[in-house]
């Protein structure tokens, strides 16, 4: 039988050690209905998730809520939204009980006087002419003056198709400004016309995500394999899809037989009751959603799958401490 | 007593090697010490469709705030003898 350590050397053994027991527990909370920007295709808005539960204002509430979920066993809360920034004193009240990640847009900077270890994820969609055509504005001028040199904040790049051959541009405007990057790619049907992934455009986007990080490996927190996995949708002889993805919300996933998923994950909506189906919308087609998160948590739920070769166990290794460095589970 | 043991922990690898359809492993082969978490690979998901297996055949109940103690082979054979 296979054993990690019948697969890896000292080094690689190591590596592995230090993140077998972390048990990451997460779970993606919209912190409010409401945004700064109106980006197209925004799954939240364009699926009208912003209206599926009415947003709860009551701040004691939410730290009530807050203090079951760390009952629940949450170790990870995702904030998203919306824009939860607009709404500081309930990322705060996450912030001040859970290890807390807080995707935002960058456009109202968190004060870390306030929050001095929060892990920003900065959205950022492409270029200057990609930014105004889909978010109405180029915000990477704003969301830089406010985070530069921040060393717990990063940008999460969703590459469209049109930036094929342009992304080493973006990570250098990155690399500038003192920040790291984590790419991630735009879903294919997010309602945006002529940003349509095709065969060919993914298989260039891969080798290009990889140049990246070959080139610039203390700026891109990524990894090969992870490449490999959303460009493809495959892992081994697998396929990514409503029937294989581990992010969704545990307590109403009906399906038969379950897949490998993230234990007790629910994402939920601001009402603080309302759980949505998935990470990411509703509406969404699993059969070309490109989320990321999905995309790295289906290779991390999946560790047994990969105790079959050293390459396939270094892979998996590589994709946890992504995520656990994205997540401050571990240093960058 | 010690034959009980012996006798549920070559069963319990039985169930592992069929119910998660382990390659290169016979339940005599199968080293009731090792780490199954770290070593192997069990995930609670595995523990879990284990435990139902174990369950119905010894009759017993086993509680899932107990998974995290059931680290090797062996801990589970003791784990059911004490409860049968
Ligand atoms: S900034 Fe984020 S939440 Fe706001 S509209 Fe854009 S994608 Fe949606
Ligand atoms: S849309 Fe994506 S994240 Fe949501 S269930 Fe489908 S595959 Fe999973």
């Amino acid at each position: 039988m296979k054993t990690v350590s019948s697969l890896l050397d000292e080094e690689w053994h190591k590596r592995y050690k230090s993140i077998s027991k972390l048990n990451i527990r997460s779970s993606i909370y919209d912190v409010t209905n409401r945004c700064n920007l109106r980006c197209k295709g925004c799954f939240f808005f364009s699926s009208d998730e912003d209206k599926a539960a009415k947003e709860e204002m009551d701040l004691q509430k939410w730290e009530v809520f807050i203090d079951r979920e760390k009952e629940r066993g949450v170790n990870l809360a995702i904030l998203i939204g919306g824009e939860p920034t607009i709404c500081l004193d309930r990322v705060e009240a996450f912030y001040s009980r859970l290890p807390t990640f807080c995707a935002t847009n960058g456009l109202i900077k968190v004060p870390r006087d306030r929050f001095p270890h929060l892990m920003v994820g900065i959205s950022l969609w492409g270029d200057e002419e990609d930014e105004k055509l889909l978010r109405g504005k180029d915000t990477f001028p704003i969301s830089s003056r406010n985070y530069e040199g921040d060393s717990h904040a990063y940008y999460l790049y969703t590459i469209t198709p049109k930036q094929i051959g342009k992304t080493e541009r973006i990570v250098n405007r990155i690399r500038d400004v003192g920040l790291k990057i984590h790419m991630q790619l735009l879903s294919n049907d997010e309602g945006v016309e002529e940003f349509f992934w095709t065969h060919e455009e993914l298989k260039d986007i891969r080798a290009e995500m990889d140049d990246m990080l070959d080139k610039y490996p203390d700026v891109v927190i990524s990894s090969n394999y992870y490449h490999e996995v959303i460009t493809t949708g495959k892992m081994f002889d697998r396929q990514f899809g409503w029937g294989e993805c581990p992010s969704v919300t545990e307590p109403i996933d009906r399906r038969d037989p379950r897949p490998k998923h993230l234990m007790g994950f629910i994402r939920w909506a601001s009402d603080l009751k309302t759980m949505h189906r998935c990470c990411t919308s509703e509406t969404r087609d699993c059969s070309t959603c490109k989320d990321g998160a999905a995309h790295m948590s289906w290779v991390m739920v999946n560790k047994r799958a990969h105790i079959r070769s050293e390459q396939d166990l270094k892979n998996w290794i590589e994709v946890y401490e992504m995520f656990a460095k994205l997540y401050q589970f571990i240093p960058w | 007593m010690a034959k009980d043991v012996e006798n549920i922990t070559i069963r319990i690898a039985e169930i592992m090697i069929n119910e998660l359809k382990l390659e290169d492993v016979t339940p005599e082969t199968f080293d009731p010490e090792i780490d199954l978490v770290d070593e192997v690979g069990i995930d609670s998901m595995d523990l879990a469709t284990v435990a139902l297996v174990v369950q119905d055949e010894y009759g017993i109940r086993i509680d899932e705030d107990d998974y995290q103690k059931l680290t090797t082979i062996r801990f589970i054979a003791e784990y059911v003898q004490e409860r049968m």
